[in-house]
């Protein structure tokens, strides 16, 4: 267990948090690899069906950020 | 068109003002000069942290 | 964009200028130049960075930040060594686009416009000569805008309050306010920088956010000028809720204690005592000022000056310089913050539109239409474009796997990899491709949507597909960039981003964007100074505008008013204006008229009329609220007890009937912040302390031998209008300050009016026997409910309507289609008001002169058949999109329907609908589920 990484969806607000993402990038900021993200118009779109749909595929952790 | 003005207007100054003059006169249907002495517009707005009274940040 | 570039020369006149202007060459092709930063990385040669004040370093090779427009690096001629010395050009060898070009020659270029507009700014005042505060000896005192360097998380300590000199966390911090402000001896500044006091305040708080509660900040000053809109509150707050200590005093001098850091203050209170306080740092509130360019640019344009070196402007045409056809905003204007300089530069817009408009649309280009392909129904072929952004991706990623495994994928048909996606070289390949292969859906996996896809978005319409048949993947600054020490896991992240762009795009559809007509005429509720001004600006540039006053004359406010601080009479310029308004084709007034009732929504109002007992209907594309305000009724100092005891406007009307009760007078007393800055009323209504002191000088000039005192708060004679308040001191009027706790007391008796005050130099109580008591009354907004629920626009807690932003939106509502001028704004002088309305009617054109505007495409739409009228996505949309269908409409009666106008694709009700009757186009749960369901390859494994 000990090399064992979680596996996190994460859907960011296209406003603010995914702009925030991008800038890390240009930043050149470092973090684990193990983080996908879907883009949502706003963090009112999200629905907690996603939040399920993605921990039923799988998914370690869910993170909404906007 | 019987008229002898030139639908272009020049804005000298790319801080918050002349940004916000540039972008209303396209908007308006006038072509738009934008002049700055610096490498990149934003003034010294972009300089600043956070805006009053609200604390938004500046950028 | 014409970036570092000056204006050497302007001929010609308003109308037809030809502009010389010198460009300084980037050594760098904007083309080419994709800002990955390789430049700067190797390059040898450190120098200050003058965007963080100093305070860090960069290279030579540079962009100021990250977030610079154009992202474009430069080099600094100055420093390069290539460029000074001919040796090194490390960059040159290593810019992946070889967009480093040291060949570039400066250029000088004519420009033909019709119309200028002075933008320059100011420069922040260098109080390096000021050896009282040792800014130059003694690293811990900072200017405030180093201090909001060291504030900024992007700043060279990433937010950090750090001491300069040591890097020691500060504990006791104090600001020193005027510094280069209101100052004569020590520098030529006499005005009032007007932004100082609440950005000293403003640090202060974020300081304590900062640092915490332990970190003490002192804010010495003369007078705190919190003048703006909801400025007041955030002062009261800084002082009462985080704790920040307000000293009123000028600090004479500072010793540092030897070797510490620390700094010895030396100050004198209001009692006379002399205190002495130990701070480890201090930041100097600095003024702001013109610079030697700017006083050489108006050199070369032949402009007038003011008395503070700013650009003179008028009451009446406060955006107007001395020569026609160029006008100014912004702190060359005169020192002001950003919402007022906003204001003035949609204002100098509306000038320069005003003589423009015969030409509007002559120079801007139509885009031609290119017909649609038809895909609906088609099997979904995608094709897929992998990005090696040079090295940026590339380095990192295995662009060629990506590319490999891409075509593995369900419904791909075409995938290729670009060195530069974005290129034009690439855009036109593209368009090629998608023709070739009759490719339905595309993907390009590269940096980000945010800055890339309206790009790509214009090839695919000029390919003729529709735009929303795109989706980015976005392997650079989510992928490449952050993960460049894991190449394996970059790759397979890569890979997982395009598997799941292509299923979401193979579910997406064409979507259409509503086009929607604009009424061209305009509506403008009020005909006060500002609704008029709008109103002149709105017909000179062309268009139908109608004013609703609820009065039976046009002039609002400023009919009681006497003359401007400049000395012109209002009532002679307020019946020019009058006049104007009236003779203008263009214009059409509605006195005694009301508003009864509303519909529609942006490009689309119909409102109902109502004068004497009659009703009509007007259409309008837009609505300007100039509704004003009124003067607060005091019911304290003995109001209505004595005819001696007058309000502000009160005594301005005796003044213009030229009352011989205001010659006799042998004293005068005028009383400030009558009902403003009181607790249930906590704002500055701005204009009295500037109104009092003119009136009070006006009495002196009538009669030399009167006794004329002001009993103030705090003096709040902002921007060059602090030049009244000195002469009125030269002039002997006598300033008395009182504290809210300590108002004066006013009695009438025996026939006599007097005045008692606590004085705050000797601590005693002055009786002032007056014949004239002019109380300075609160301005209150005229609050009209009814009105700001049929244009949807919302009021604060003290009745002024809510601007779209307080810094960027001040002259517009969030509400599409609805603008704000004048005193329903906030308080506000006659030139502020004017450039207000001026202010709005740009805003508006910008609506007007687009004559149709397309929505996005990203919209919700309803599904009427699952619909269950519960009402739960009509309640829950912040911009009103949503309503129920008539009950006796045909169709659908009582179903929900969303006006794609007015939705901004937030998806907030499709979240929310219970009956999932709600579709989001261009996120459908369906494209969102394909996403989330294409993870479980990555998870499964």
């Amino acid at each position: 267990m000990s090399d064992w990484e979680p596996k996190i969806v994460s859907f960011l607000c296209n406003w603010c948090s995914y702009g925030a993402a991008d800038l890390a990038g240009v930043g050149r900021m470092e973090y684990p690899a193990n983080i996908r993200v879907i883009r949502i118009p706003c963090s009112g779109r999200m629905s907690p069906k996603f939040i399920l749909a993605a921990l039923r595929e799988g998914a370690d952790g869910v993170w909404v950020s906007g | 068109m019987a008229n002898n003005v030139i639908g272009a207007a020049m804005v000298v100054g790319g801080g918050i003002a002349g940004m916000q003059s540039a972008l209303d006169l396209a908007d308006s249907g006038y072509y738009v000069y934008l002049v700055e002495q610096g490498p990149s517009i934003g003034g010294v707005m972009s300089q600043l942290d956070k805006t009053f009274p609200t604390n938004d940040c500046a950028m | 964009m014409l970036t570092l570039s000056e204006i050497k020369s302007v001929k010609g006149e308003a109308g037809n200028f030809q502009v010389e202007v010198l460009r300084h060459p980037r050594y760098v092709d904007e083309q080419k130049c994709i800002a990955c930063n390789a430049c700067a990385e190797k390059c040898p040669k450190k120098i200050v960075d003058h965007y963080n004040m100093g305070l860090a370093k960069r290279k030579s090779i540079y962009v100021e930040y990250a977030q610079a427009v154009p992202l474009k690096y430069r080099i600094d001629p100055a420093s390069c060594i290539y460029l000074t010395k001919g040796k090194c050009g490390a960059c040159k060898k290593l810019c992946p686009t070889g967009a480093v070009d040291f060949d570039q020659q400066p250029q000088l270029q004519t420009y033909d416009v019709g119309a200028l507009i002075l933008s320059p700014g100011f420069k922040p005042f260098d109080p390096t000569d000021f050896d009282s505060y040792q800014y130059a000896k003694l690293p811990n005192v900072v200017t405030s805008m180093e201090f909001e360097r060291l504030l900024s998380a992007s700043g060279p300590t990433m937010g950090h309050i750090t001491r300069p000199s040591d890097g020691k966390d500060p504990k006791k911090i104090a600001w020193f306010q005027c510094v280069g402000s209101r100052d004569v001896n020590k520098c030529d500044n006499f005005y009032c920088s007007s932004v100082c006091c609440m950005y000293a305040v403003k640090e202060a708080v974020i300081a304590k956010e900062h640092a915490g509660d332990d970190l003490d900040c002192a804010v010495f000053y003369m007078d705190i000028r919190t003048h703006g809109k909801d400025f007041e509150r955030y002062y009261d707050a800084a002082r009462d809720k985080h704790g920040v200590r307000f000293l009123r005093s000028r600090v004479h001098s500072i010793t540092e204690i030897s070797d510490t850091g620390d700094m010895e203050v030396r100050y004198v209170t209001e009692d006379g005592e002399l205190k002495v306080e130990i701070f480890d740092m201090i930041v100097l509130s600095i003024g702001l000022e013109s610079s030697e360019q700017q006083l050489a640019l108006a050199q070369k344009l032949d402009l007038k000056l003011t008395d503070g070196k700013f650009c003179q402007t008028g009451t009446f045409a406060p955006v107007e310089t001395s020569r026609k056809g160029i006008y100014v905003c912004g702190a060359f204007q005169g020192p002001k913050d950003i919402p007022q300089a906003v204001v003035d530069s949609s204002a100098a817009a509306a000038a320069a539109s005003e003589i423009l408009s015969p030409s509007r649309n002559c120079l801007t280009k139509a885009k031609p239409v290119i017909p649609q392909t038809d895909v609906r129904g088609e099997r979904p072929r995608v094709g897929v474009f992998v990005c090696s952004c040079g090295i940026n991706i590339a380095g990192v990623v295995d662009v060629k796997a990506v590319t490999e495994y891409a075509a593995g994928l369900p419904y791909v048909e075409y995938t290729t990899n670009n060195l530069f996606a974005c290129s034009q070289d690439t855009q036109d390949a593209l368009t090629q491709i998608i023709k070739e292969k009759n490719l339905n859906r595309i993907v390009v996996a590269a940096c980000t949507p945010k800055t890339h896809e309206p790009l790509f978005q214009e090839t695919l319409t000029n390919a003729g597909l529709n735009k929303y048949l795109f989706e980015m993947a976005n392997i650079r600054n989510q992928d490449s960039w952050v993960h460049k020490n894991n190449p394996e896991l970059a790759t397979e992240k890569a890979k997982d981003l395009v598997r799941m762009a292509v299923s979401k795009i193979s579910l997406g559809d064409a979507l259409e964007e509503a086009e929607l007509n604009i009424n061209q005429t305009a509506m403008i509720v009020g005909g006060g100074i500002a609704g008029m001004s709008a109103a002149r600006s709105l017909a000179a540039q062309g268009y139908q505008t109608h004013i609703i006053e609820k009065a039976d004359q046009l002039g609002g406010q400023a009919r009681n008013l006497y003359q401007t601080l400049a000395g012109e009479d209002v009532q002679a310029k307020l019946d020019e204006m009058i006049a104007a308004v009236e003779a203008e084709a263009n214009i059409q007034v509605h006195l005694n008229t009301q508003i009864a009732n509303v519909e529609g929504f942006v490009g689309n109002f119909k409102s109902t009329l109502s004068a004497n007992g009659k009703e009509n209907v007007l259409e309008h594309g837009v609505v300007l609220m100039a509704t004003g305000a009124s003067p607060h009724q005091p019911t304290e100092y003995a109001y209505g007890k004595d005819p001696r005891i007058l309000t502000a406007l009160e005594l301005d009307r005796k003044l213009i009937a030229d009352d011989p009760m205001i010659k006799e007078a042998q004293t005068a007393v005028f009383i400030q912040c009558v009902g403003s800055r009181e607790p249930d009323r906590p704002y500055c209504s701005r204009v009295c302390c500037t109104h009092a002191v003119d009136n009070a000088l006006h009495l002196k000039k009538t009669n030399p031998d009167m006794n004329v005192f002001v009993l103030y708060r705090d003096i709040r004679t902002y921007g060059e209008k602090e030049m009244a308040y000195k002469k009125a001191r030269e002039a002997g009027v006598l300033f008395v300050r009182f504290s809210l706790d300590n108002k004066p007391q006013v009695t009438v008796q025996d026939g006599k009016v007097t005045v008692t005050v606590i004085d705050h130099v000797l601590g005693r109580p002055l009786e002032l026997e007056t014949d004239l008591l002019t109380l300075a009354t609160a301005i209150i907004p005229n609050k009209d409910e009814k009105l700001a629920q049929f244009f949807k626009v919302p009021m604060n807690a003290d009745g002024f309507f809510v601007e779209r932003h307080a810094k960027l939106g001040p002259s517009e509502f969030a509400t599409d289609g609805a603008f704000l001028c004048g005193l329903a704004h906030y308080p506000k002088p006659i030139d502020e008001s004017i450039a207000q309305g001026k202010a709005a009617a740009a805003r508006a054109v910008t609506l007007l002169a687009r004559e149709k505007i397309f929505t996005s495409g990203n919209v919700a739409q309803t599904d009427p058949m699952n619909c269950s009228r519960c009402g739960v996505c009509v309640s829950i949309c912040p911009y009103s999109a949503p309503s129920f269908i008539a009950q006796d409409a045909r169709m659908n009666p009582g179903k929900a329907e969303i006006n794609p106008v007015l939705c901004k694709g937030c998806g907030l009700c499709v979240a929310s609908c219970r009956s999932g009757a709600i579709h989001l186009k261009g996120f459908d749960n369906d494209q969102i589920f394909a996403q989330i369901f294409s993870l479980d390859e990555v998870i499964g494994q």
